[in-house]
């Protein structure tokens, strides 16, 4: 199983750590050069820490856990109206991109109110595609025990998000509710680290139930093959996003035929995912388990 | 302004406190407002505002947003209402007045005239005052209490709002709310 983890540092002797992780059967998914300053997200095999944080040691810098990385989280609101975005939904999606998560936003088209909220089963659809969700609901205790029907429906791991501290509800993070400003106060950030925190949980549970029945391939191996295959085009933004157990793509339909034939170990990627088109972006690929398809050597 | 929110609960009821108070600055109309009161009913899911309207601002004329440089050439020192002056410019005086630059004014015109151009109103507060306190209060009700009633008392505007249709007795009790805060801001 790989460990997702992120180096902040500078351009001293960089390319060593790079070589390193190649080395180490490691993968690089996110790499940002500011000048002097440095940003990985690195993906290597865990017991292959020590020799990363040894190297990282040399060069000086910081090595933090990402404990969301390597999952794509859906931030679900009642509607995009005023009252719900952008505040507290992009404090939200923002606080889990920094945890390592890839996160997109949907608004429910009729999602509002308490007796009158709905969830459309396209919506269940595009919500299932990704690995987990965050609910945000308002202030009121009522309208969130009422609304919790609607995550019900859902069939990933999922976190409600609310305002009234003291419910007792699964999964779910109290201290939001609506706001009119930035999260920027301490007690705020407390807030959102919780609620990072028990999103971890629910995602770590996720982990260990693939662990259990471990994939063909990891979603890392699969996503360097492909982009050895189809390299991204210039100026575009992460064409391939790794999920726990499969990856997004966005590609072009003239590429859908190609990327079947790309070779993953002995085994072609048609014979080891299934693919299917998002109902939200690009194609979706599902990984199937080694002990359906054997392993890709 | 004086915000009191009563019936959701000690979280709801701080949150919703902060919201009319920022709400109303965002849209400007704070020192219009002397008082705000909210009652949350979660569970019938039915909410009432009503907003006591106070003094307003004085109208701003031209003299308050413009220094005269020379006899015919003015500049504008609150940019702010740059696009109503220029309105009120041209309506009044058509092509006579000509803006030159960002900032710059040519109006030609006899001392008579400047005088009176002096105290043209730019624009008066007073004009959509309601429209936005009624837009303010369309902010901070939940968005999905879409069944609106309104409750007519001079000075005050007050919405009843909820999901399900509002009935007599909500009406009733809304009013009654409204005439004991009457007694309220009377008091204070």
């Amino acid at each position: 199983m790989y460990k997702i983890m992120m180096f902040e540092g500078g351009v001293y002797k960089f390319n060593e750590l790079k070589e390193l992780i190649e080395d180490i059967g490691g993968f690089i998914l996110q790499e940002s050069v500011m000048q002097s300053e440095t940003m990985l997200h690195i993906a290597f095999p865990e017991e292959e820490e020590r020799t990363i944080r040894n190297k990282i040691k040399d060069l000086g810098g910081k090595f933090t856990k990402l404990p969301l990385a390597g999952a794509e989280i859906m931030i679900v609101a009642p509607s995009l109206g005023k009252h719900h975005a952008v505040n507290p939904i992009c404090d939200i999606a923002e606080f889990l991109r920094r945890e390592g998560a890839i996160t997109n936003m949907m608004g429910l088209a009729r999602g509002v109110g308490k007796r009158i909220a709905q969830i459309t089963a396209e919506e269940k659809k595009i919500i299932d595609e990704f690995d987990a969700a965050v609910f945000v609901f308002g202030d009121f205790k009522e309208c969130i025990e009422e609304k919790k029907k609607l995550c019900d429906q859902i069939e990933v791991p999922y976190l409600i998000v609310g305002g009234p501290p003291d419910l007792e509800l699964d999964h779910y993070v109290g201290g939001i509710g609506r706001k009119t400003d930035r999260m920027r106060r301490k007690g705020e950030i407390d807030t959102l680290k919780t609620m990072t925190a028990e999103l971890g949980k629910i995602l770590d549970e996720k982990r260990l139930e693939v662990e259990e029945d471990p994939l063909a391939a990891s979603p890392p191996f699969i996503e360097e093959m492909i982009e050895m295959f189809i390299p991204p085009k210039a100026g575009e933004e992460l064409p391939v996003i790794i999920q726990l157990d499969g990856l997004r793509i966005n590609i072009e339909e003239e590429d859908v035929g190609r990327i079947k034939d790309v070779e993953v170990g002995k085994k072609k990627l048609s014979e080891i995912c299934e693919l299917k088109k998002s109902l939200f972006k690009g194609y979706l690929l599902k990984i199937k388990t080694e002990a359906e398809v054997g392993g890709i050597y | 302004m004086e915000v009191e929110v009563e019936g959701g609960g000690d979280f709801a009821n701080t949150s919703y406190t902060t919201i009319c108070q920022d709400t109303f600055r965002d849209l400007g109309v704070r020192d219009s407002i002397d008082r705000v009161y909210l009652y949350v009913d979660p569970k019938a899911h039915v909410f009432i505002i009503s907003v006591k309207i106070g003094r307003v601002t004085s109208p701003v004329k031209v003299d308050d947003v413009t220094r005269q440089e020379t006899q015919e050439r003015y500049r504008i020192t609150n940019e702010k209402y740059a696009p109503k002056l220029l309105a009120v410019l041209g309506d009044k005086y058509g092509e006579r007045a000509q803006q030159l630059s960002r900032l710059e004014i040519n109006l030609e015109l006899d001392e008579k005239e400047i005088e009176a151009l002096k105290a043209l109103i730019v624009y008066d507060p007073r004009e959509d005052l309601v429209t936005r306190i009624l837009d303010g209060m369309d902010r901070i009700l939940p968005e999905g209490a879409r069944v609106r009633c309104p409750i007519s008392l001079p000075n005050r505007i007050t919405i009843i709002a909820s999901e399900n249709s509002i009935t007599e007795d909500w009406k009733k009790k809304a009013e009654e709310m409204v005439r004991m805060q009457e007694g309220v801001s009377e008091d204070v």
